[in-house]
């Protein structure tokens, strides 16, 4: 695991991954991996907690819109939440709230995912 | 659908600006110049697609550049580096004051990064750079890029508003620093200092003024100050006319009636101008006068009641210059208290002196002698300059006589506590020498200068601890003094001088040993030190003992000298407890044999005394009749009415170790009780009986347990 990715864990058939630090090339790789990996077990459903995560750069997002595009092909979905302020203001301007869902917390996140 | 996802470039520069944008908003919301510098950073880094960030910020008044914030980057490379505005890529953008694309491998600090693009901008303070901000290698899903010409033009407008936020809170945190520094200077001035506004109210006040004024801050604080000088219309009328006519006025000598409290007062009240000066309000200035009576107090403690009568009398002796005549003059010099105060607290070191210098500045002017100077842990007197007496020179005798005497007993109070004792040599000549105001017409003192002194000076140092020595010049003038014994000594070589001079050893008496002050001294020593959980091994326990071993000394017919042992003895028994209760007597009489040979008691009174404090160990084991009181006198509380207080107090204390149920206890005193005998007729005549009374009560309530 990555120092980007401090922990795994699934709640309710949804694979949470929780995120700390700079969501860039590095953080979004990191991510993707582990979600890819889960699909090839089967997984569809993820969710990112990203309390650690303070911000976010285009490139990160862009690996993020690459990791909605390839749950696409499997009827699966992404979500976060607990994000900072400017995180969500990133995420909202480059379009990823279109194809993904923002929640406030892990509760919200899984009944709704 | 593919194409709906692609981050355009319209998406990017909507973004950028709306990071500007909030960089513009929060900017003026930070106070602290590191959190505001760490977002800025963080949200450059994140709107710029930089992997890391780095922002150097300027040392005060210096060309050298700090971190002040980084981001995703590892420092520890870049400890110990000196970034100075003036070298390398930093003096670059110095000269160009704009953001600038270039190759980190181009600049031998920045290559430390292991980094390979970079972006830097600078922060400015009008024209002067402040500090920079670094973004390392931008990311792509290809790699790592250079930045592009668009990204330094962002990362010039975010440097911009950074530079405003910047220099706004270094403004504010100088305006914080010198009004702070101002209400320093203002609060430590003696002078009582008060400001009104416009509108008459007090807005600024320090320590002083509230002091002379007598009224709390918050009572003196926005209220008119006819309010506060209520009761003193003479300063209302001052400040009053002073508004008004915009001039400085001064008055001396007033009677302030201030809540209770009157003081004598120099006023001065002045119009408060601003820079285009116009009038903003008024400062009064008040001299507390009752300072200056202090001063003299003070001044006759240091320099001696005759000087300063005469000064004050005499006002052509304040005229630097001086007169020749003879004077004595007497040096004294701590032995060895450079290496003693090396082991010592600051604190210690400035408390012993303070105690030290007490003690013998009284005795300097019990013999009407000046303290001329303190240098370090010496003292200079004069005797007979400006005015000369008769007694002279036999004043500065007895003066050193009782300077060594009192010294025994003051150091008897710092071995008893554990405190290395203070040892003096006195040096004393008599000569000719130069008196006057010595110095510049700032600071004069008055003094004698001169070879006597120089000679003076040279006997202290020949002087060994708890000498007196004095020069042939001295002696012939007191030796027709039948008080006065001395010893010659081998004449000696001083420095500056070609033959040796003739010396005598003033010899005295060492005074006996103060029982009384040192039964006093350990009292407070163990009032001070024994552990305060004990509730039988306590002062008042110690105490008890010194009666009644007193008692059954007198009654047991032992000398009034041996009394005086027995009850340093009873005094010292329990000392041990403060160091290691477990083997408290003979602790004790480790520290009996350290104090009392420090004193110069005798081996064999050391001997009586320590073979005292043993005896008491449980069993007790008296091998002397001296022994056999103490021991009594310590166990004397079994045979007396108060042997219930008693016995509970030991029981508490034993139970801070061991829980026991009343059966225990009642069998633990019972077994004691039955083996304990009284050694001394006294005791047994006197205590035997309820002592057994105690024993029986005691099976008694075993039986019925």
């Amino acid at each position: 695991m990555s120092d980007f990715i401090t922990s795994i864990k699934e709640n309710n058939s949804i694979v949470i991954i929780e995120t700390n630090g700079y969501l860039n090339n590095v953080g979004g790789e990191a991510v993707s991996a582990v979600v890819y990996e889960k699909m090839a077990q089967g997984q569809t459903k993820f969710l990112i907690n990203m309390a650690g995560t303070k911000i976010v750069n285009s490139i990160g997002v862009s690996i993020l819109i690459e990791i909605i595009e390839k749950l696409q092909e499997v009827n699966g979905k992404i979500g976060y939440y607990n994000l900072a302020p400017i995180v969500a203001k990133t995420f909202n301007i480059m379009g990823l709230t279109k194809y993904s869902t923002v929640h406030e917390t892990e509760e919200a996140a899984v009944n709704e995912l | 659908m593919a194409s709906d996802f692609n981050i355009n470039d319209l998406q990017l520069k909507y973004l950028e600006l709306e990071t500007l944008l909030d960089i513009t908003n929060e900017l003026n919301s930070f106070d602290q110049i590191s959190v505001l510098l760490q977002e800025i950073l963080v949200k450059s880094c994140g709107v710029l697609n930089a992997s890391s960030g780095l922002i150097l910020i300027e040392d005060d008044n210096s060309d050298v550049l700090h971190i002040g914030a980084d981001f995703n980057i590892d420092i520890s490379v870049l400890k110990g580096l000196i970034f100075n505005k003036r070298k390398g890529i930093i003096s670059e953008i110095n000269e160009s004051r704009k953001a600038l694309n270039i190759k980190i491998e181009d600049d031998s600090f920045l290559s430390k990064t292991q980094c390979k693009f970079g972006l830097i901008a600078p922060f400015l303070d009008k024209k002067n750079l402040v500090g920079v901000i670094i973004l390392f290698d931008k990311e792509s899903r290809q790699g790592l890029s250079p930045f592009h010409d668009s990204d330094a033009n962002m990362l010039s407008a975010i440097a911009t508003q950074a530079s405003v936020a910047y220099n706004n809170i270094k403004l504010i945190e100088n305006i914080k620093e010198a009004k702070t520094f101002n209400d320093n200077v203002m609060q430590s001035i003696v002078t009582g200092v008060f400001t009104t506004n416009l509108m008459g109210e007090i807005n600024h006040i320090n320590r002083a003024a509230i002091a002379i004024i007598n009224l709390d801050k918050e009572n003196v604080l926005g209220n008119h100050y006819e309010y506060v000088f209520e009761s003193n219309e003479f300063i209302t009328q001052l400040i009053t006319k002073c508004e008004l006519e915009s001039v400085t006025i001064s008055e001396s000598q007033i009677l302030l009636e201030c809540n209770g409290k009157s003081t004598t007062v120099n006023i001065s009240v002045s119009p408060l101008m601003n820079d285009a000066n116009e009038p903003i309000g008024s400062v009064v200035a008040m001299e507390d006068l009752s300072n200056l009576d202090k001063l003299k107090s003070t001044f006759k403690k240091y320099v001696s009641k005759q000087i300063v009568d005469q000064l004050l009398e005499n006002d052509e002796m304040l005229n630097l210059g001086g007169q020749e005549q003879e004077a004595t003059i007497l040096f004294s010099d701590i032995r060895g208290f450079t290496s003693m105060s090396e082991t010592m607290a600051p604190n210690e070191v400035v408390e012993t002196l303070n105690d030290y210098f007490n003690l013998m500045i009284e005795i300097i002017f019990k013999y009407n002698g000046t303290l001329d100077k303190i240098i370090g842990d010496a003292l200079m007197v004069i005797y007979g300059a400006p005015n000369s007496t008769e007694q002279d020179t036999e004043n500065s005798v007895l003066t050193a006589i009782e300077m060594q005497e009192k010294l025994i007993q003051f150091n008897q109070d710092r071995i008893i506590n554990l405190k290395q004792p203070i040892k003096i040599g006195i040096g004393i000549n008599r000569g000719k020498v130069i008196s006057g105001n010595i110095g510049s017409k700032q600071q004069m003192n008055f003094t004698v200068i001169g070879d006597s002194v120089n000679l003076a000076s040279r006997l202290c140092s020949v002087a060994a601890a708890d000498e007196i020595i004095v020069s042939d010049a001295v002696w012939k003038k007191v030796k027709h003094l039948k008080s006065f014994k001395s010893k010659k000594l081998t004449p000696v070589k001083v420095k500056g001088k070609v033959k040796p001079i003739e010396i005598k050893e003033i010899q005295y008496n060492r005074p006996e040993f103060q029982y009384e002050l040192a039964y006093e001294k350990i009292e407070q020593f163990l009032l001070l030190n024994l552990p305060q959980q004990y509730t039988y091994h306590t002062i008042e326990h110690i105490r008890d003992v010194v009666i009644q071993s007193e008692r059954i000394a007198k009654k047991e017919k032992i000398e009034k000298s041996v009394i005086q042992d027995i009850k340093l003895a009873a005094w010292l028994h329990d000392v041990g407890y403060i160091w290691e209760p477990q083997r408290h007597e003979a602790r004790g009489a480790e520290y009996a044999t350290a104090i009392l040979n420090e004193m110069k008691f005798p081996k064999s009174k050391i001997s009586l005394i320590t073979g005292m404090i043993m005896a008491t160990k449980i069993p007790q084991s008296p091998k002397n009749h001296y022994e056999k009181i103490i021991c009594d006198a310590d166990l004397d509380y079994l045979g007396r009415a108060d042997y219930d207080t008693n016995s509970n107090n030991l029981l508490q204390e034993i139970e801070l170790v061991k829980k026991l149920t009343p059966k225990e206890w009642l069998q633990i005193q019972e077994k004691f009780l039955k083996a304990h005998i009284y050694f001394t007729t006294t005791s047994q005549k006197l205590r035997n009986q309820n002592k057994n009374k105690v024993l029986n009560k005691i099976q008694q309530q075993l039986k019925n347990n």
